[in-house]
């Protein structure tokens, strides 16, 4: 176990060394967002909230049939996972439903405004 | 894909096992805690071209972060000899060697594990899994290939039911009963374990066979005379052959089943929640179903002390008259409409005139009520009889929401029906409703001022609590089966619209069902409505 330990040590160790050497003194607005969703913890719940209501509009099913609809068509043994990506991900992105991208904005737009970030 | 596993993991997983999986995932994918998250934030970018997103992955060799779509994760994979990589989304684990992302049981296992230890101390609860069918299941199906399905068009579940002489009452409530889709399953699924001392006559049983009956996939109406004898013997009140009214039926009957079964329901796990999630301290499946807990906020004017109580109800009467809701009387009224002089003279036009919509007499049933100077309370606080305000919210949410419109007033002087034409939505949201949700804006407020966020806007409102913290609780129902009184107070009738399937409605006025459609349910007046909950929490 220790030898774990140490190891985690050494990335915590490297990775503050990136911290402070200065690189990041431009931080866009998005970074900071980005930042403080994971910070609190509430980018997880968002992914969550997203994940069900996916789930729940039946577009993980939906997607599903995409993706086996690309293996059939480019064959078991050559289509790569890049190839699944580059042809399915046009086509979920639009069978997002309107609701769910209206709740999650909102959502959003809400979070962000009680944080205070305008 | 690779067929044969990918012998680069194996090769890691032979020297070092799954610890390094677990170190980054516990770290980077789902961080656990708060010096974890922030570690995540502010480092997880990728080490060439600084982006967050882009399918970000790390090293699982060294530490070093790149993203997929830039190529730079790949590149360092080639350059280093470092071939596994894991991403930092999902905790996929990808072969830059052979080309794929790896699933291997171990490293599945360890991430589930962690992905649910740091979804509950994010208080997101049980994280949702749409149903999977056991392999017990899928053996049963497999060997019992004939099917019975629920298709358009078909007319299982619907049975008329014989008008026993004014017992349209009852034929309506059986109606929604037998279309509670979690009350169904459970009699479908033949869970009722009967004791010999219940036999024979076992009220429980009976209304099992029932439901059977509905979904034979006969068509005939079905008699209820045995069931109504069951009831009269049972709850004596309703005994005869005159009109009665359907709420007090169906309090009646879920009272009449949760006394049968009580005895045989599993006894209920002790720990200090236990009173929240089940107020009524009994886990029999129309508790279950059917209990939720209403939270009352007592507030001392004098000291602001709060002194909080919560009940158990099965269902919602909403006063449809003028005044406020909790109590009845002009001057108390009168207070809580002195303080709500801010708002809008429309807003306070259509407070003032009663209200029109399931929304509206939600919002008054949860707005804060003065008790008045003639009703002081004493306060636990401050030891000394004050006045104070009340107000009640939703402390849980039951699966079944039943709300009761006060149709019918009985007082000293007078009988009569209301027959105020209210509104109700097919999908309803019960956040702004919520315990949480209301008292951390208002209740130190004055009373009726909460009433002033239009009820369009709450109610898509985020559940936040007050420390901004986002909540996951999803309170979203939806209609399926709403019971009409038609005529005057002395000869009336009853029917019922229930539900058949997602969108499919139908008319059930005793043995006669007719087809309906969505507008026709919410155009009618509505006396009972009942809402099933869309998404169930797992435990
Ligand atoms: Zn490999
Ligand atoms: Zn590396
Ligand atoms: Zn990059
Ligand atoms: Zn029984
Ligand atoms: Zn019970
Ligand atoms: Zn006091």
């Amino acid at each position: 176990m220790s030898r774990y330990s140490e190891r985690r040590k050494a990335i915590e160790a490297s990775l503050d060394h990136q911290n402070h050497d200065g690189k990041e003194k431009k931080v866009n607005s998005k970074r900071a967002v980005n930042q403080h969703l994971t910070i609190e913890g509430d980018k997880e719940k968002f992914k969550e909230l997203l994940r069900r209501r996916l789930i729940e509009c039946g577009w993980r099913d939906e997607l599903r049939v995409l993706c086996r609809d690309t293996i059939r068509e480019r064959g078991i043994h050559n289509v790569t996972v890049d190839e699944i990506v580059e042809d399915v991900t046009p086509k979920g992105r639009a069978l997002v439903p309107d609701t769910v991208k209206k709740e999650l904005l909102q959502k959003i737009r809400t979070y962000l405004h009680e944080k205070a970030f305008k | 894909m690779c067929d044969i596993g990918c012998p680069h993991l194996q090769e890691i997983k032979a020297s070092k096992g799954v610890e390094l999986y677990r170190i980054i995932f516990s770290s980077f994918v789902a961080a656990s805690n708060s010096v974890a998250r922030k570690r995540k934030a502010i480092h997880c970018y990728c080490f060439v071209c600084k982006s967050v997103d882009y399918r970000l992955h790390s090293c699982l060799n060294c530490v070093y972060f790149g993203c997929y779509n830039g190529h730079h994760i790949q590149d360092h994979a080639k350059h280093k000899k470092h071939y596994l990589a894991v991403e930092l989304s999902h905790g996929n684990v990808l072969c830059v060697a052979c080309g794929t992302y790896v699933y291997d049981d171990d490293l599945l296992n360890v991430a589930h594990e962690l992905m649910v230890r740091a979804g509950s101390r994010l208080g997101m609860g049980a994280l949702y899994r749409p149903w999977e069918p056991s392999t017990k299941v899928l053996e049963l199906l497999r060997k019992n290939p004939k099917r019975r399905k629920i298709v358009p068009g078909v007319a299982i579940g619907l049975r008329g039911l014989i008008n026993l002489g004014n017992t349209c009452f009852m034929n309506c409530i059986v109606q929604a009963l037998t279309h509670t889709p979690l009350l169904r399953d459970h009699f479908l699924t033949e869970e009722h374990v009967c004791r010999p001392e219940d036999q024979p006559g076992c009220l429980v049983c009976e209304v099992s066979t029932l439901f059977q009956e509905f979904y034979s996939g006969n068509k005939g109406p079905l008699t209820l005379h045995r069931l109504l004898h069951m009831i009269w013997t049972h709850a004596r009140h309703l005994a005869g052959y005159e009109q009665q009214d359907a709420h007090e039926f169906f309090i009646a009957t879920l009272d009449v089943l949760h006394r049968h079964c009580k005895a045989s329901a599993p006894a209920l796990p002790e720990n200090e929640n236990s009173q929240r999630d089940n107020p009524h301290q009994c886990s029999c499946i129309i508790d279950t179903i059917f209990t939720g807990g209403l939270q009352s906020d007592v507030v001392c004017q004098a000291c602001k002390g709060v002194s909080t109580t919560i009940d158990p109800f099965w269902d919602i009467s909403l006063d449809l008259g003028r005044g406020g809701n909790n109590i009845g009387d002009d001057s108390s009224f009168n207070t809580s409409m002195g303080s709500d002089l801010a708002l809008s003279g429309e807003q306070s036009k259509q407070t003032n005139s009663g209200p029109t919509t399931l929304i509206d007499c939600l919002e008054r049933f949860t707005r804060a009520e003065h008790l008045g100077s003639s009703a002081k309370i004493k306060c636990n606080n401050c030891q000394s009889y004050q006045e104070s305000t009340k107000q009640l919210t939703m402390k849980k949410l039951p699966v079944v929401a039943s709300f009761h419109l006060k149709r019918f007033e009985h007082s000293s002087r007078l009988h009569k029906k209301i027959s105020t034409y209210i509104s109700f939505p097919e999908q309803l949201d019960m956040t702004p409703f919520m315990s949480n949700h209301r008292n951390n804006r208002n209740l130190f407020n004055s009373g009726a001022s909460s009433s002033s966020s239009s009820s369009s806007d709450s109610a898509g409102e985020w559940n936040s609590s007050g420390s901004g913290s986002l909540s996951l609780t999803d309170n979203r129902y939806s209609l399926f089966a709403v019971i009409n009184h038609l005529g005057t107070l002395d000869a009336g009738h009853y029917t019922a619209y229930v539900r058949q399937q997602n969108n499919h409605w139908f008319k059930c006025d005793d043995h006669m069902i007719t087809k309906a459609n969505l507008q026709e349910v919410l155009d009618s007046e509505g006396y009972l409505l009942f809402y099933h909950k869309k998404l169930m929490e797992f435990q």
